[in-house]
């Protein structure tokens, strides 16, 4: 078993090394191949400090759903509900402060209750019915988006925020980007609750095997229900970055992010099944996807075929099967003759 | 393994080098924004915006959302800042959100323009107006009207419930509607996301929810044929009338059937080729504010009133004419 | 009775949205438009069939939307070529089966989650059809609409394939062995090998399978319009999932049937139609769906809990 643990250890580690090598090497080619000179003699594209910054602020939202998701991963659940709800968030929070007339903190704080709230739907759903979560947050990614756009009958758009708050989205403070500082007190705190509390590693013990953390006489129920509520809250707060950043509210917001998250997670490194991960591999995973996209669209031959969106797209998936062929193959090579046995979805 | 990384790490940067050195020229940049890339309108807008950068000798950038997305537009525009474009030409899904980028090219001296769907006022230098929101609705409206003779019921098929300009439109049709057509009546506004198979099975269900009707109009490109292959299909042709904004060629076949009787829509090729022209002339300083005409290439003269330049009136496409365009 | 519990609630739930149609919307049951709506879910249905079946032996396809559409461009861009539709029927099917195969050797063969698998291979079919095509619409030659049959008739074979696909599933679901295997592997994989079965086998055979189906939906549905386009598909693996996991298969594997996925797939098909019909607004057609998904659920979880077990 010990040997097994540290095997198994020492592969996770391997994992998010290889992460960070492809992470470094992605990095290297598109600060050589997407860096030039312009017709005004000025340094452009990927090697600027600007280029930086923006790889940066635009990947705040889906990194903060990807940390979102992690612990709910960990725990071998799923949440397809958090781009909705992102949606719902912001459009929550925009007629708060627009129709509510309510300051914008106070506005943020019942957003942040509200995205709790309806994480805690997701929850208990899930905990107190014993019922699967890919079903349960495939029925709320309807709901959620379907009650943003009831709510605003699809047209509404909040706009016209203070200056004040739109800093958070669009200025810099410190040197960085304002919303990258709330990206990395959210990373650390999840950091921390996973890898640093005794809480935080229950969720292992549950991903491994809910029965045994069950006898084990782990609440496994409410520590299942803290991780939704969580993934609500941090997509709140994902919601509140995107208003900031895009200076609007509308029921369209984060469409599709819930496959960007998910696809940063499982690059990261943690497994579907449950029971592994790690909130660094997580972060290494939604850099190599930001990286990516904003570097081929750096790249002279990919601007020249015009197909930036489309070829970071195929390289983001080709790049997820190859990490997951990646991931596999020891253990493949070294069990050839292993127990056999149908993986669950 | 470890190694090979190293060997791989190495070899991107070679690979690398090799690119940069050909990417070296000096030519005039533009990047052009559509809403969404797959859209069949603005892939005929590119084709006018590829003539007009071949006959001036520029770099032509062409990208963005493969979906309609706001949050990814502004994406692409802070790309091209940092990129050093020379000029932006937008159209913006959003207004509001898409004019905080686009004021930050403005302050790195990018010169921005706008064509289809206008920004701000503040963050673009001109818009390239192929009709107002106005024009088209009231346009819209008024061909309806005389297809139906001015009265009965009518339903419309839109792309999706939070596009923009949808909306916008749909606000100029209903008005236009309650101030000149009080006999005409809306009885139904469904989405289509876009597609054209979701639009046929909207259309079906409204013809035999709506016994009366007397029209369907589209005003997003798939769901005109998408209805048109409903109506065909109802065996209604004729009797239920179906009109939209649309592209000549994805509905030759149902306006030479008699299925679909009118498309409206502005030459899309010319918007492209004119928006180019137009941005070039901005960055080499030959277009300035408060100039009232402007000449493009071999299209001639457009008229300009304030920072809008004219693209001139949406045409009407039927049986009469479809077959005098390729687009 | 206890046994279909959840496939006859569900049909009892369509059955009381069929009859609040006939009280206050009697046009919805005019022969032609009936049948026009039914012809446009046939290919749901096919795609259903397959996804019922993949996700009782315990897996999951998300790329399937991704699949049609590449099936349909493949199958358009042939019929353009003057391909006659008895070859490109087969090639529609054998391009979806291929697809499949991808995604059944990475689950079967690597041992790999189904979910994430078909979460990337979704992503790069989407995306490498938006790069080749950009969108373009296929335009197809005369005789390729209905079959080259007349409307009323090709409808009637659209849907009458779709529904004998569905029977001779249903029925080999139930009394094959083959079928039984399904539910083997979904329940038990462990005990389905010691058993002397090849769950590896059969688990990439069922993804094959729906690749293939996908494919023939995918025809089904370029046989109804004389235009293909690229983005057809897109949100058909969400419906597909919703109507199978509403009909009552469980999504943990084992349990489940076809004719429950049929019922769901009717009862999430007739919001839509039923909205307009009713002269309700659109915005709330999303919100009704999602309602109707956790409402099969949770009523799924309270009997589960009151039965003591799953």
């Amino acid at each position: 078993m010990n040997t097994a643990k540290r095997d198994w250890q020492a592969l996770l580690t391997r994992h998010e090394m290889l992460l960070l090598y492809v992470l470094i090497a992605e990095w290297l080619f598109f600060y050589f191949a997407g860096t030039t000179t312009n017709r005004r003699g000025v340094v452009v594209g990927f090697g600027t400090l600007d280029r930086q910054f923006d790889i940066l602020r635009h990947s705040c939202e889906i990194g903060l759903l990807a940390l979102a998701l992690t612990p709910v991963i960990i725990t071998a659940g799923i949440d397809l509900s958090v781009g909705s709800l992102l949606g719902l968030c912001a459009i929550l929070f925009g007629q708060l402060w627009h129709d509510g007339g309510l300051p914008i903190p106070v506005a943020a704080g019942l957003t942040l209750a509200l995205g709790a709230l309806a994480g805690g739907l997701n929850a208990a759903l899930i905990t107190a019915l014993r019922l699967p979560p890919l079903i349960v947050t495939l029925g709320t990614y309807s709901l959620f988006r379907g009650l943003a756009e009831a709510i605003t009958h699809g047209s509404i758009t909040y706009t016209d925020f203070p200056e004040t708050f739109l800093f958070v989205g669009q200025e810099r403070w410190l040197g960085l980007p304002t919303q990258a500082w709330i990206f990395f007190v959210v990373a650390l705190a999840v950091w921390l609750l996973v890898h640093r509390t005794t809480f935080g590693r229950t969720f292992r013990t549950i991903g491994l095997a809910p029965e045994g953390a069950r006898y084990a006489g782990l609440p496994v129920a409410r520590r299942l229900a803290l991780v939704y509520v969580l993934a609500g809250l941090i997509a709140a707060i994902a919601a509140i970055i995107y208003t900031a950043r895009l200076g609007q509210a509308k029921a369209d917001a984060g469409t599709g992010y819930e496959l960007f998250a998910i696809t940063a997670v499982v690059l990261g490194g943690i497994s579907i099944f449950g029971g592994t991960g790690s909130v660094h591999g997580t972060l290494l995973g939604v850099a190599a996807i930001a990286v990516l996209k904003n570097g081929l669209a750096c790249l002279p031959v990919v601007m020249g075929m015009n197909a930036a969106e489309e070829m970071s797209g195929l390289l983001t998936g080709a790049l997820l099967l190859l990490a997951l062929t990646a991931s596999v193959l020891p253990k493949i090579l070294s069990h050839v003759r292993s127990r056999p046995h149908a993986p669950a979805p | 393994m470890k190694k090979l990384l190293h060997l791989c790490a190495a070899g991107a940067v070679l690979l690398a080098s090799l690119v940069t050195a050909s990417a070296a020229d000096a030519k005039l940049v533009v990047a052009m924004l559509p809403k969404s890339k797959g859209n069949a309108y603005f892939i005929s807008c590119k084709a006018g915006a590829d003539k007009a950068a071949k006959e001036l000798g520029v770099q032509l950038l062409f990208d963005g959302p493969t979906d309609s997305n706001a949050a990814k537009q502004n994406e692409i525009v802070e790309n091209w800042i940092t990129l050093g474009v020379d000029v932006i030409a937008v159209a913006a899904e959003n207004k509001e959100g898409i004019s905080t980028a686009l004021r930050k090219a403005q302050k790195q001296g990018i010169k921005v323009i706008t064509y289809d769907a206008d920004a701000m006022t503040d963050a673009r230098s001109f818009f390239v107006n192929q009709a107002t929101p106005e024009g088209i609705g009231q346009g819209l409206m008024d061909e309806a009207a005389r297809l139906t003779g001015g009265e009965g019921e009518f339903a419309m098929i839109v792309a999706s419930l939070t596009a923009a300009n949808q909306r916008e439109w749909q606000k100029h049709i209903e008005a236009r509607l309650k101030e000149k057509y009080p006999k005409m009546k809306l009885v139904a506004v469904r989405p289509c996301d876009d597609l054209k198979d979701k639009a046929q099975s909207e259309a079906t269900a409204m013809l035999s929810a709506n016994p009366n009707l007397k029209l369907i109009m589209a005003i997003c490109s798939p769901g005109v044929p998408g209805a048109a292959e409903a109506v065909k299909q109802a065996g209604k042709t004729g009797q239920v009338k179906v009109m939209g904004l649309g592209l000549p060629n994805e509905n030759r076949r149902y306006v030479k059937d008699g299925v679909t009787d009118s498309i409206i829509l502005w030459n899309t090729g010319d918007l492209g080729y004119l928006t180019i022209y137009a941005g070039v002339a901005l960055a080499k300083d030959e277009l300035k504010k408060g100039a009232k005409t402007f000449k493009a290439g071999s299209l001639g003269t457009f008229s300009i009133v304030g920072d809008n330049i004219l693209l001139g009136k949406p045409f009407i496409f039927n049986k009469a004419n479809i077959d005098l365009f390729d687009f | 009775m206890k046994t279909y519990f959840r496939e006859l609630s569900v049909a009892a739930a369509l059955g009381v949205v069929l009859l609040a149609l006939a009280v206050f919307a009697p046009a919805f049951y005019q022969p032609q438009p009936l049948l026009s709506l039914l012809t446009r879910e046939a290919p749901t249905l096919v795609v259903a069939c397959g996804m019922a079946l993949v996700i009782i032996s315990r897996q999951i396809d998300i790329s399937v939307g991704s699949q049609f559409s590449v099936c349909s461009v493949c199958a358009g861009l042939l019929a353009a070529r003057g391909w006659p539709i008895y070859l490109v029927l087969p090639a529609s099917a054998a391009c979806g089966a291929f697809l499949g195969a991808i995604n059944g050797a990475l689950v079967a063969g690597l041992r790999l989650p189904s979910i994430v698998v078909t979460l990337a291979t979704m992503v790069t079919l989407r995306q490498g059809l938006n790069l080749v095509r950009q969108g373009e619409f296929v335009n197809l030659p005369d005789g390729i609409q209905w079959l080259g049959l007349g409307q009323t008739a090709g409808q009637w074979l659209i849907v009458l394939t779709a529904l004998g696909l569905l029977v001779a599933f249903g029925l080999a679901l139930r009394h094959l062995a083959a079928g039984r295997l399904v539910y083997a592997i979904g329940s038990d994989a462990e005990a389905a090998r010691l058993a002397g079965l090849r769950p590896q086998l059969s688990t990439f055979l069922v993804f094959v399978l729906l690749g293939a189906l996908t494919g023939l939906a995918a025809l089904l549905n370029v046989a109804q319009s004389p235009q293909v386009q690229p983005l057809s598909g897109s949100g058909l693996e969400l419906k597909v999932i919703a109507a199978v996991v509403v009909g009552g298969v469980a999504i943990s594997g084992g349990r489940g049937n076809l004719w429950g996925a049929f019922a769901g797939l009717l009862l999430l098909a007739c919001v839509a139609p039923a909205l307009t019909h009713l002269h309700v607004e659109a915005y709330w057609e999303k919100a009704i769906q999602g309602a109707i998904i956790l409402l099969a659920v949770v009523a799924d979880g309270l009997r589960s809990r009151k039965g003591g077990h799953r």
